[in-house]
């Protein structure tokens, strides 16, 4: 028998991590006040320099639309099938496990753009390849869909770090967590749903946070796929306007505005699901 | 004397070939209240823990009211009805107190709510601290947690209760709130099972006694006849080392 540590416990373990800084209101206000000047020097530019300023947040609004579209749900299947990857690694199933492990593995050292490169214009040509070889119509003559393809890229490699974050977030929560739920009769399912991964989610919401952010940046990889994005409507514009120093300085602040205000949502979230007094 | 833990011949390796549990037979009557004692490593902990399955063994049978220990549908009814205490409390630290004790009876027992936190509430009082049920477990000393942890295997009116250590993480001063608690819920006729050396409690509530070591049951008996007159060497060895306080 494994001898149990006898230490001395007074409150049961603590297993929430803090988040980082001292006073969490202070660092809220400091940056928000970066927010506020990036959205100010942004509205100056729109209104006293409308020529060429409003004419490119005109141009690349709908890039703006896309953006914020394949991003948001690009990120919510993320966070299902990174749970489903988290959890198939943990599995005690070998075969599992092992499929789950290799799935990270794999996708972790293949660089995303490739990726998107893959789902856009490789899958789609053996699609077409095997549907001329048996002969089977609609195969043979199948077209991707851009904006479907850029969500299946994203997603399956942002489920791949994903679910290396649900996997850490679930083991931190202490052994003893999931003895006591299934001791008191509830299935493995059930400990997971109620006990381990309320918990755990608690744990792993910054680093969840950051990938937000992380995918929002990624999101413009899609421009390379055809996808009209807030990239791909900037780098239109400056080509046919000839404007490149005005263009990537606007399309630039942009970006800024949505990864600065993400990332004071996700802080607030953060404060707001804390639990450990 | 209706056995209503049945015991036969278990053996259990840890990985690395660890012997752990060397052919341990038991059995253990409704009502009874045994309590195991024996030096660190010597399997106690893991046998209390074979009882509802919280560990594997490799060989042997274990009945449990007489349900047997051999599919995952019979192991999550066994656990239904064995109440199990641990060494760390392990409250759901995000739950306030009054969910620790109903969370189980909704989602295992399929209680209603009202009820779930009428039966709560009852058994808060029993364990004598009904104000602290919307605390979150962070915010209770050690004794208060594993009285709530008690509370929490009541509440599902478990026929067995399995106690692992129940006192050893806690300060001197909130060993007895404890240990009282158990004291109550022997006298109302509950079948513990209880790995302790509290020699306290054993004298006032076991009905037998038993020495573990290396993986075996070397001894057995009243209190009395354990810690008074033990017959074995290595129960005698044991003994000499802790029962000087």
């Amino acid at each position: 028998m494994k001898s149990n540590p006898k230490k001395r416990v007074d409150a049961a373990p603590k297993t929430i991590i803090s988040i980082t800084g001292n006073d969490p209101n202070m660092r809220m206000d400091a940056w928000w006040w970066l927010v506020a000047a990036v959205v100010v020097v942004t509205f100056l530019l729109v209104v006293f320099q409308p020529d060429p300023y409003q004419r490119i947040l005109i141009y690349v609004l709908d890039g703006i639309g896309l953006t914020i579209g394949v991003t948001v749900i690009s990120f919510i299947l993320t966070l299902i099938a990174g749970m489903i990857g988290g959890l198939g690694r943990l599995s005690k199933n070998r075969i599992i496990s092992g499929a789950a492990s290799l799935y990270v593995e794999l996708i972790r050292g293949i660089p995303l753009l490739v990726q998107l490169m893959w789902w856009y214009f490789a899958f789609p040509a053996i699609i077409r390849d095997t549907g001329k070889a048996l002969n089977i119509g609609f195969m043979a003559n199948y077209l991707p869909d851009g904006t479907i393809m850029a969500i299946i890229g994203l997603v399956i490699c942002y489920a791949a770090y994903m679910s290396e974050i649900y996997r850490a977030g679930i083991q931190s929560i202490p052994k003893g967590q999931m003895e006591a739920a299934r001791s008191l009769g509830m299935t493995y399912v059930q400990a997971m749903r109620y006990v381990i991964l309320p918990q755990a989610i608690r744990v792993i919401l910054p680093p969840v946070g950051n990938e937000f952010v992380a995918l929002l940046k990624d999101s413009s990889l899609v421009s390379a796929v055809a996808l009209a994005d807030l990239s791909r409507r900037g780098r239109e514009f400056a080509s046919n306007q000839a404007l490149p120093i005005q263009t990537w300085m606007m399309v630039a602040l942009l970006y800024l505005i949505l990864t600065l205000v993400s990332a004071r949502i996700v802080g607030w979230i953060e404060r707001k699901t804390k639990f450990e007094r | 004397m209706d056995a209503i833990i049945q015991i036969e011949n278990v053996h259990k390796y840890f990985r690395g070939g660890i012997h752990a549990l060397r052919g341990v037979s038991l059995e253990v009557g409704k009502g009874e209240v045994v309590v195991i004692v024996g030096p660190s490593g010597s399997g106690k902990s893991t046998l209390l823990r074979c009882i509802n399955r919280l560990e594997q063994y490799e060989e042997g049978k274990i009945v449990v009211d007489g349900i047997p220990l051999d599919s995952a549908a019979n192991i999550n009814a066994v656990r239904q009805e064995v109440g199990m205490v641990f060494q760390s409390f392990n409250l759901f630290s995000h739950m306030r107190v009054i969910d620790n004790l109903t969370l189980a009876q909704r989602v295992v027992r399929k209680r209603p709510l009202e009820e779930a936190k009428a039966v709560g509430m009852d058994l808060l009082a029993k364990v004598g601290i009904p104000d602290k049920a919307d605390a979150f477990p962070a915010q209770l000393s050690g004794g208060q947690q594993q009285r709530v942890a008690i509370a929490r295997a009541l509440a599902m009116n478990p026929k067995i209760m399995l106690f692992d250590e129940p006192t050893s993480a806690l300060d001197p001063e909130m060993i007895n709130e404890v240990l009282e608690v158990m004291l109550d819920l022997a006298r109302e006729g509950m079948t513990m099972v209880v790995v302790s050396h509290e020699m306290g409690f054993s004298r006032a509530a076991a009905t037998r006694v038993i020495f573990m070591d290396e993986g075996q049951i070397v001894e057995q008996g009243s209190a009395t006849q354990i810690f008074g007159a033990p017959t074995q060497e290595r129960t005698k060895a044991f003994l000499s080392k802790v029962l000087h306080h």
